[in-house]
């Protein structure tokens, strides 16, 4: 009754149900990379720093941080934080935190954080970060990582059954595969959240099942709708339909040591054979916007480049100088990963035959789909990548070095791995300078064929205010109320 | 009949064995790799090679099945990839959820299936056999999946009658065990019906309505009771179909059962839920089907076993 009679007097009130697509398997921070399990924990953990809708590294436990130099990072941390055990958040929460996450090699994220050499506190509320390189997207990757009590070592199995952040929810209970459930946290630092006094979060991977649960009004929203069910939401009274270019480029990459596509001359014919209006209004039904730079709007480094132009009769032409005039691809797809690529798939083979390459097409379990990318059995392959944390230096970092490309897509280029390098120092405008001539290159090489950016789309209640739909797919409901 | 059990016991230790080695062979040479599907797509070969160490799946097939069946005897299956915790502590979480689903959808498949079935039989050329056999041909073949969503639409989403998926309580069981039992359903009301219709030309049945006996009695006590006995050894059958048609039925409802586990498991090749499921399904197959075989006696005491 207290309890009660505090959160309406803070005007908090009412639960929220939400329907993730993707199920939640662990309630350590530092062990998924799964962005339904980031939404969840989000709620639960509080990371040093957030990041905004619009890319922005604001602060949540770290009021400010900085670099000292190419190597090392400051935070200075915010005061007067709880965990839910009443435990006080200080500079040993994080270096608990960060250590465990590099030391640990069991946990999904401790390669990230391998080039973490020391974590050191200044007193209670500062800590530095010194690195084995310049890591500039540090700060970036932190947005992903919840804060833990130095008291979880004790037991951690026994602490992520029942974990404490400091997050704007408290953890109340998970039943695996069906739902987690949180209650508001009372004491959360910052004032006016949570604005409900509970949320839980239903997982629905079946998108039909899903919608079914939001137009029955079991749930409040739903996260991953795909365009071919837009109208038929728009069109349930009391649905509301929000969508927001996405994080994610959708990128076809090649295997570059494949003779059929080595030759520049090649992937530039096919990138010129491929209309991309087509698929983004035909296929995509609108639900996906041009892309004119490897990296989305947005994020540091972007450069807009200009789109890609359909060009079949200058693609015949590149095919024939480069003489590939009976040309077969093996486009590799994992199977239901993105929404319609199937369609969008045979679309492109029927593209590409009009330019006289023939296309076969392989649908494959995603397993069986990354073990032929490893063994190099494919000349294109279907894939796209959300640019976490909101920073392109993962995508370089992984996909045009050698290290990180060598069973992938082998793509190799001294000048691109040098510029990778160099763009890792914290200061934004070298990073700036550095990625945009990264993009000039690989738009200009094309050991990729970027289609088009993705578009988030939600549905939720009419009764649900202030929700925001995320470009980063996260579903966050700090501050959201309900009617 | 005690040296019968014992031999139909010793058959199931040596079924199950050959289940686990199947199972454990074939999850290790279809393509994909563990410790890829754990790690996000952008993580270097190195992290890989380095969970895949950790996960045990560096040692040589043999040495890996060796450790595996070592650990099963003392009931340890081994720490499932994904949720980093015992197999079967992540099977047992979920048992119950399918449990309860295959047991409302054997229940509706018996009452349903075996009163349509003796409707049709019993008022053989009427209207009431014609809509038994139109319900079961429809209930073989619409696929389950179709008529899930159309459950849901039709008693969740536009009467709003029901829940639409979820495990929250019986409300919620009734869309999934109709969906489940659909086929089932299907095949025993017909079996019924074919295995009745020839018992009631039987003489001894002639015999029961001669010396006075009432309809009821013929039908249900002397004439269901051995048209059981075929009926037994497809409904011990379908326990498999139950079981089996559980995963597309729990994907529809978001039924957070061992169905759903294993499809998620398989395609993340979580190979210790996957072993453990598929052994646990077997064990139920195999004990339920020799069950049935021992009911058999007692539906027909002149059958013995020896």
């Amino acid at each position: 009754m207290v309890r009660t009679g505090v959160a309406r007097a803070q005007g908090r009130r009412g639960e929220i149900i939400a329907g993730l697509s993707e199920r939640m398997l662990t309630l350590d921070p530092a062990n998924h990379y799964s962005i339904s399990a980031t939404s969840v924990l989000r709620h639960v953990y509080d990371p040093l720093l957030d990041v905004t809708n619009d890319d922005k590294l604001v602060p949540a436990l770290a009021e400010s941080w900085r670099p000292l130099n190419n190597s090392t990072w400051r935070f200075t941390l915010r005061k007067g934080v709880s965990f839910h055990d009443g435990s006080p958040f200080t500079a040993d929460s994080v270096v608990f935190t960060l250590k465990r996450v590099r030391d640990n090699s069991k946990l999904i994220k401790a390669f990230v954080y391998q080039d973490i050499e020391d974590v050191q506190k200044d007193g209670d509320y500062a800590v530095t970060v010194t690195t084995k390189r310049p890591f500039g997207s540090l700060p970036a990757h932190l947005t992903m990582l919840g804060m833990l009590p130095p008291s979880a070592a004790a037991g951690e199995e026994a602490f992520f059954q029942k974990p404490a952040g400091t997050g704007p929810f408290r953890f109340v209970s998970w039943t695996h595969g069906d739902r987690v459930e949180l209650a508001a946290n009372a004491r959360y630092w910052k004032s006016g959240v949570p604005r409900v006094e509970k949320v839980t979060f239903r997982f629905i991977p079946e998108l039909s099942t899903r919608a079914a649960a939001l137009r029955a009004g079991e749930i409040h929203l739903i996260d991953r709708v795909w365009p071919d069910m837009v109208q038929t939401l728009k069109a349930t009274p009391g649905v509301k339909v929000l969508d927001t270019p996405a994080l994610e480029a959708q990128r076809w990459h090649f295997q570059l040591a494949r003779e059929t596509v080595k030759d520049p001359r090649v992937r530039k014919a096919i990138s010129l054979a491929v209309n991309r209006d087509v698929i983004i209004k035909d296929l995509l039904l609108g639900y996906a916007r041009p892309v004119v730079s490897p990296i989305p709007p947005g994020l540091i480094g972007h450069t807009n480049l200009g789109q890609k132009p359909y060009d079949p009769a200058k693609a015949r032409q590149l095919l024939k100088e480069a003489g590939q005039s009976n040309l077969t691809l093996d486009f590799v797809l994992m199977k239901d990963l993105y929404p319609k690529q199937l369609e969008i798939a045979q679309a492109v083979a029927a593209m590409l035959g009009e330019v006289g390459v023939k296309v076969n097409i392989r649908n494959l379990e995603i397993a069986t789909a990354r073990e032929q990318r490893t063994a190099g059995n494919y000349d294109l392959f279907y894939s796209g990548w959300a640019h976490m944390p909101h920073d392109p230096d993962w995508y370089f970092g992984q996909w045009f070095t050698k290290a990180g490309a060598e069973k992938l897509t082998r793509f190799s280029d001294p000048r691109v791995e040098q510029l990778i390098a160099e763009g890792r120092v914290p200061d934004p405008k070298v990073r700036q300078q550095k990625y945009a001539e990264i993009e000039r290159i690989l738009w200009d090489d094309e050991p990729e064929i970027w289609p088009y950016y993705s578009v988030a789309i939600y549905a939720i209640s009419d009764k649900l205010s202030n929700f925001e739909a995320r470009r980063d797919y996260y579903v966050l409901l700090h501050e959201v109320g309900i009617a | 009949m005690r040296s019968y059990l014992l031999r139909r016991l010793g058959q199931a230790g040596l079924t199950l064995a050959g289940v686990s080695l199947l199972v454990f062979v074939i999850l290790r040479v279809i393509p994909g790799d563990p410790a890829k599907m754990l790690l996000p797509e952008g993580a270097p070969q190195s992290a890989v090679d380095a969970l895949n160490r950790e996960l045990g799946l560096r040692e040589p097939i043999w040495v890996q099945y060796g450790i595996f069946l070592r650990s099963v005897v003392r009931g340890d299956f081994g720490q499932s990839f994904q949720y980093r915790a015992p197999a079967l502590q992540v099977v047992v979480e979920r048992a119950p959820a399918t449990i309860q689903l295959a047991l409302a959808a054997m229940l509706l498949t018996v009452l349903v299936g075996v009163s349509l079935g003796v409707l049709a039989a019993v008022r053989r050329g009427t209207g009431y056999d014609y809509a038994g056999t139109v319900l079961a041909v429809l209930g073989q073949s619409l696929p389950n999946f179709w008529l899930g969503i159309m459950l849901i639409l039709l008693f969740g989403v536009t009467l709003r009658w029901l829940p639409t998926s979820g495990f929250q309580g019986w409300s919620y069981l009734v869309l999934p065990s109709i969906t489940l039992a659909a086929f089932p359903t299907a095949l025993v009301a017909r079996l019924t019906r074919s295995s009745l219709l020839e018992i009631l030309g039987q003489e001894y049945v002639r015999t029961g309505r001669a010396k006075g006996l009432g309809e009821r009695a013929v039908i249900w006590r002397h004439a269901l009771r051995n048209a059981m006995i075929p009926l037994l050894t497809v409904l011990g059958l379908q326990i498999g179909t139950l079981l089996g048609g559980a995963v597309i039925t729990e994907s529809i409802f978001a039924w957070p059962g061992m169905g759903k586990l294993v499809v998620d498991a398989i395609f993340f090749r979580d190979f210790p839920v996957v072993q453990t499921v598929l052994i646990i399904s077997a064990t139920i197959f195999v004990v339920i089907n020799l069950l049935i075989d021992l009911l058999y006696t007692v539906l027909d005491p002149r059958i013995r076993y020896g």
